[in-house]
């Protein structure tokens, strides 16, 4: 193996890590909608957190490993492939930070009414459900698939 | 370089391959999360619940998808016989499909018990061990060996 090799090999098992991650905490936060009882909430945003360490690095690695193919191959910076890729890992990160916070938030409130009782409670659900959040999620997950098609067709190469 | 020279025909198979291999891999990393997760929880019978369901709803869909994507490939790729980095990948594919199988009784038997005995853990240890075996073939599938 060459280093065009490793780089390679390295770059997509980042993608792996950052897709497969995303995937993983979409399925949690889908199921954290499906109920109304604050133990199960926080049980599903509470696994939200495994897959954050998979998706840092995934992101890094995509990023970082990107860049040095980009050098290593003599690609052009200017093709839109390249530039495009960049700007959507950009607006992929904001708006999964975005969506992150409100996850964070509900469940810190779905651990709290847990602890008390466990009754549900109209302003978890709300903020469980919360659109803005969603359509943040929803839009980084979008993202990444426009930065995978970006890498496949590789448009203006 | 075959990622520069790869002719436009072989994208959108590749793309389709990939994608389900990525969905894939999502799938059976909730899976395996949701078995692990109901060893020391309470909510074992919802965690069964969900893995069942999320077998059924994204990590079988995902399989087919990734297999579909990868004869698409195969077939607009003139390779003759079968290199080894085919054949691993396979061989990860369609052995993976048979303890997916496993995995899905597995499932549908623990929901249908609550989420008590032993399934759950089989089913993490299941889909833990699909999981290493996925990185495998990206990685053999990346490098072609």
């Amino acid at each position: 193996m060459d280093t065009y090799d490793w780089l390679l090999a390295l770059h997509v098992s980042g993608a792996f890590l950052l897709v497969g991650g995303s995937v993983f905490a979409g399925v949690c936060n889908f199921l954290a909608q499906r109920t109304d009882r604050p133990s199960e909430i926080a049980l599903f945003f509470g696994l939200v957190r495994v897959s954050l360490p998979l998706i840092g690095v995934g992101s890094l690695a995509t990023l970082i490993l990107g860049l040095w193919l980009v050098h290593h191959v003599d690609y052009s910076w200017g093709e839109f492939w390249i530039w495009g890729a960049i700007l959507l890992w950009l607006v992929m990160g904001a708006l999964g930070g975005m969506g992150g916070r409100v996850q964070t938030r509900a469940r810190g409130l779905a651990e709290r009414l847990a602890a008390e009782g466990d009754a549900p409670s109209a302003e978890l659900t709300a903020l469980a459900r919360d659109r803005r959040a969603n359509v943040s999620n929803y839009g980084a997950g979008l993202a990444a698939l426009l930065i995978l098609v970006l890498m496949i067709w590789k448009p203006g190469a | 370089m075959l990622a520069s020279v790869r002719p436009h025909a072989w994208d959108l198979p590749l793309f389709v391959h990939v994608l389900g291999a990525m969905i894939l891999f999502g799938g059976t990393l909730a899976v395996a999360a949701f078995g692990w997760a109901s060893w020391h929880r309470p909510q074992r019978e919802l965690l069964a619940r969900a893995t069942f369901r999320t077998l059924l709803a994204v990590v079988l869909p995902a399989w087919i998808v990734m297999r579909i994507g990868a004869q698409w490939t195969q077939s607009k790729e003139d390779i003759s016989g079968t290199p080894g980095w085919i054949g691993a990948g396979m061989a990860v594919s369609d052995a993976g499909l048979v303890l997916l199988l496993v995995a899905v009784g597995l499932a549908y038997w623990a929901a249908r018990l609550r989420g008590a005995g032993w399934q759950p853990r089989a089913v993490a240890v299941l889909s833990s061990l699909y999981l290493v075996a996925l990185a495998v073939a990206w990685w053999v599938m990346s490098t072609k060996p």
